[in-house]
């Protein structure tokens, strides 16, 4: 017999012995989490922008929230006792690698960047791993969707929103494309993207190749008159000037690299110049700019808050940034570049809340701005009827350290407690004590 | 072991060291008090509504009936924590000229030096932390030296030694000794390339280190008798070695794997040494029953895993773990950053595991100062420890806290209404 047929025999075995029940949660365990019909009853839910509304029920049946009130309620659910508990809306990073990046010292478990410079086709979605380990740590401390990004080259590729749990790819998608990642040559922001959540980018000057500042230039050009042609009814495809149709549509944004002043300002007027939507990615000097920001109506989405600030700032300037872009109108979004450490997201949120930032805002950080700057808000971001069952219940306020995540949501599943980290921690915390002599 | 006398040794260190000479303790030790906070004593509780009163840089009283003398400058507590002054058990800050000397794989003769003008001195500062362990890297299975300090920003290199600490050395293990991610060209190829050369790393030079004590014991036994014994040569490799295998010198290593940590107790179970600390020590949980039977300790982040493979198995949970096993658990930073926020670090013990809040708090305040070896002068708030202390806007653990103040032995070293800060920079020259 072989070694896998024994395994099956033995796995039938226990299931025969401990009835279908325990099969059916082992099944459950390791998948995407449940399907099905859930009443979350009696929490507290903590909506961005809105009152706290306490004992309110909420009903989810396939995938979405049909119902939020008080009395809401059906024959078929399952319930969950959120009694005494906080319901939030899922939160969401805006910026990680999770999904094309598993271990980052080994190449082949660390595929971020496409070779060249101009990568428009290149599509984060496609490539997802769904069993990265990441997405199962990520999910169960209530970040339920994050922004995966491509890296490298001027153009890198398509970013895509997806859900923290799924089947395959396709299941996790929010928005397939949800922006196109550019780093303006020249510009000085090029390089802080990517990474462990450490290091931001460059924020001075930086070598301008003017070669590649010409290409990039020749390459909007091309496909914009490209984008022209193909309006006005021409069939040749081309696939790499296709792929930058939308930005030119405004269909999806330019997620554009820039922490420095110059940088920032290079990208508003580069969106500008070519009449497409801008997101500034990494933001290291936005506060300085934010009331252009907010004039232009320029969403940020901040670098890692975990960074070491220059020598020559304030020491307080990435946790204290956000609240003056708060203060100033500004829309941003919180992420941590990198992946493994994104369920952390909420605690550099709470960083920002210790330095200024208001309780509300950070919230709106952590889940309607992101949706609203990739064009999700009708799908996540807050606890609404019709939006997808994004959600997670605490015992406690949510960026409060002592706080414990007691139940997670993704697409109206309720997830599993089970991921590579709660698996090695139940493994060893049940091995049997030395015997004593 | 001492080749020298220490008298001697010290005499001539100073003659090294020329003019460095550390400040007078009166130009650093203060009085200062804080009334009416949440005292977080670490030792015995928190204390509400409480008043610690700090006279000539020693903790003299703390308690909710504290008599505060006239003259002494008096912090409102209002609203405010206080925790003692955070130690960092493991960092690289404020190191001059490198933290790595790479050349070969068994250095423990070199130290690393202080930079005093370093910013993440003051950085740390602002985030509550008062110690730290400043570390050699681990380019070596057996490294270099460390310095522990006190974070007097401004003052002297000298003044910032921590009198009475460890002398702690810093060995290391598995995937940075064997260069198994180094690529660079500079980086030439040494033993040993595998965890099995480690191993024998440790056996071969602690065998060594076993001939010249023996050399030098059997020369200071004979010389009483027969002063024409010829001195054994001097090695100051061996010296440190030997220091190691004496408890004079303590050994910090760098760990991930469990098997390697296992490894390591055992080698030195065979060879006549301990292990005082594990660092990093990321599947520490995995062998915690055989970490505390070896009577080592363990400090390690809080969550850092996935940047390579033998991190694959890093668990938040580490620290919960280990601590139920009996290991006395530190949380430290080993960056530039996370040393501006380790209390956060502290608490995702509680958030993972489920710790007590207070267990949570000793991995960055008791615990490291037992690895550091200063636990009977700071850790907790006690009177007759030293004044150092952290002041936070509210629970360390909860979302926002900030720090106010950062004193040590007394003396106020960061405030925040004092610093300069992003909103009063923000609010000169109005918005662009």
């Amino acid at each position: 017999m072989t070694r896998s047929s024994r395994q099956h025999v033995a796995a039938l075995l226990i299931a025969a012995a401990f009835g279908t029940a325990l099969a059916t949660r082992a099944v459950a365990q390791a998948g995407a989490g449940e399907d099905g019909t859930y009443l979350i009853k009696g929490g507290t839910i903590v909506n961005p922008g809105g009152q706290r509304m306490p004992n309110t029920n909420i009903l989810v049946r396939n995938n979405r929230i049909v119902q939020v009130g008080g009395n809401a309620t059906a024959d078929d659910a399952k319930v969950i006792d959120a009694t005494g508990k906080f319901i939030y809306p899922g939160m969401i990073d805006a910026n990680t690698g999770i999904g094309l990046q598993e271990i980052g010292s080994v190449q082949t478990m660390s595929m971020r960047s496409e070779m060249g410079e101009f990568n428009p086709h290149m599509r984060a979605l496609v490539a997802l791993n769904v069993e990265s380990e990441i997405l199962g740590v990520t999910r169960a401390n209530g970040v339920t969707s994050v922004v995966t990004s491509p890296t490298g080259g001027v153009i890198s590729g398509q970013a895509t929103l997806i859900n923290t749990a799924g089947w395959n790819w396709e299941d996790l998608a929010i928005m397939k494309t949800a922006g196109m990642v550019i780093n303006l040559p020249g510009s000085g922001g090029r390089g802080g993207r990517g990474g462990g959540g450490g290091g931001r980018g460059g924020r001075g000057g930086g070598v301008v190749n003017a070669n590649l500042v010409a290409d990039f230039e020749q390459f909007m050009t091309e496909s914009k008159a490209y984008d022209d042609r193909r309006t006005a009814g021409a069939t040749q495809l081309d696939l790499i000037y296709e792929a930058m149709r939308p930005v030119f549509k405004k269909e999806i944004p330019a997620i554009i690299q820039a922490n420095g002043e110059t940088a920032i300002r290079g990208a508003v007027a580069f969106g500008e110049k070519w009449g497409i939507r801008v997101v500034i990615e990494g933001g290291g000097d936005a506060w300085k700019v934010r009331k252009f920001l907010a004039e232009k109506n320029i969403p940020v989405i901040l670098g890692s808050i975990e960074s070491a600030p220059s020598d020559s700032v304030p020491y307080d300037e990435i946790y204290a940034q956000p609240g003056l872009l708060y203060d100033a109108g500004v829309k941003f979004a919180f992420s941590t570049g990198g992946g493994a450490n994104a369920r952390h997201v909420a605690f550099h949120a709470a960083l920002a809340m210790a330095y200024g930032l208001k309780a509300d805002g950070a919230l709106k950080a952590l889940t309607i701005w992101p949706a609203e700057i990739f064009g999700a808000d009708k799908e996540i971001g807050s606890i609404e009827k019709g939006k997808l069952a994004n959600l997670f219940i605490t015992t406690g306020d949510a960026f409060d350290l002592r706080t414990q995540v007691t139940n997670v949501f993704i697409k109206g599943r309720l997830i599993p407690d089970d991921d590579r980290h709660s698996r090695l921690y139940l493994k060893y915390k049940a091995r049997p004590l030395p015997i004593k002599p | 072991m001492r080749i020298l006398p220490r008298r001697v040794r010290a005499a001539f260190i100073c003659s090294v060291a020329g003019s460095l000479v550390a400040l007078p303790a009166a130009l650093t030790a203060q009085d200062l008090a804080i009334r009416n906070a949440t005292i977080i004593t670490i030792a015995r509780g928190d204390i509400q509504n409480g008043t610690i009163l700090v006279r000539g840089g020693k903790i003299t009283a703390v308690g909710t009936n504290v008599t505060i003398p006239a003259g002494v400058r008096t912090i409102d507590g209002t609203g405010k924590f206080v925790m003692p002054g955070i130690i960092d058990a493991h960092s690289h800050a404020a190191l001059e000229n490198g933290i790595n000397e790479g050349s070969e794989s068994v250095t423990p003769e070199v130290q690393v030096q202080l930079r005093n003008d370093d910013p993440v001195i003051y950085r740390a500062l602002a985030g509550g932390v008062t110690a730290a362990l400043l570390l050699h890297g681990s380019a070596n299975a057996i490294g270099g030296q460390s310095r522990i300090i006190k974070m007097r920003w401004g003052m002297p290199a000298e003044s910032m030694y921590f009198k009475g600490a460890f002398r702690i050395v810093k060995f290391a293990l598995g995937e940075n000794v064997t260069r198994a991610n180094s690529t660079a060209p500079a980086d030439e190829r040494r033993f040993p390339m595998t965890r099995m050369g480690v191993e024998f790393v440790y056996r071969y030079w602690f065998e060594k280190a076993k001939e010249y004590d023996k050399e030098w014991a059997d020369y200071r036994a004979g010389v009483k008798t027969n002063s024409n014994l010829i001195m054994p040569r001097r090695d100051l490799r061996l010296e440190a070695l030997a220091d190691m295998l004496h408890g004079d010198l303590k050994i910090h290593t760098h760990s991930y794997r469990a098997d390697e940590i296992l490894m390591l107790i055992r080698a030195a179970d065979e060879n006549g040494f301990k292990i005082h600390t594990f660092q990093h020590v990321l599947e520490g949980y995995k062998v915690a029953d055989e970490i505390a039977k070896h009577g080592a300790m363990a400090s390690t982040f809080a969550d850092m895993w996935a940047y390579k493979v033998e991190a694959y198995d890093a668990i938040p949970y580490n620290m919960a773990l280990m601590s139920a096993r009996g290991v006395v658990v530190s949380v430290n930073s080993d960056s530039d950053e996370r040393i501006r926020r380790l209390y956060q670090e502290a608490g995702i013990g509680v958030r993972y595991g489920n710790m007590s809040t207070n267990e949570a708090l000793k991995m960055v305040t008791l615990n490291p100062a037992k690895q550091l070896g200063v636990d009977k002068m700071v850790g907790t708030l006690e009177t007759g420890k030293d004044g150092d202390l952290a002041v936070f806007s509210a629970h360390p653990f909860s979302g926002e806290a900030m720090v106010e103040y950062t004193i040590i032995d007394g003396k106020v070293y960061f405030e925040r209404a004092e610093a300069n800060t992003l909103r009063k920079v923000a609010g000169q020259g109005g918005q662009r």
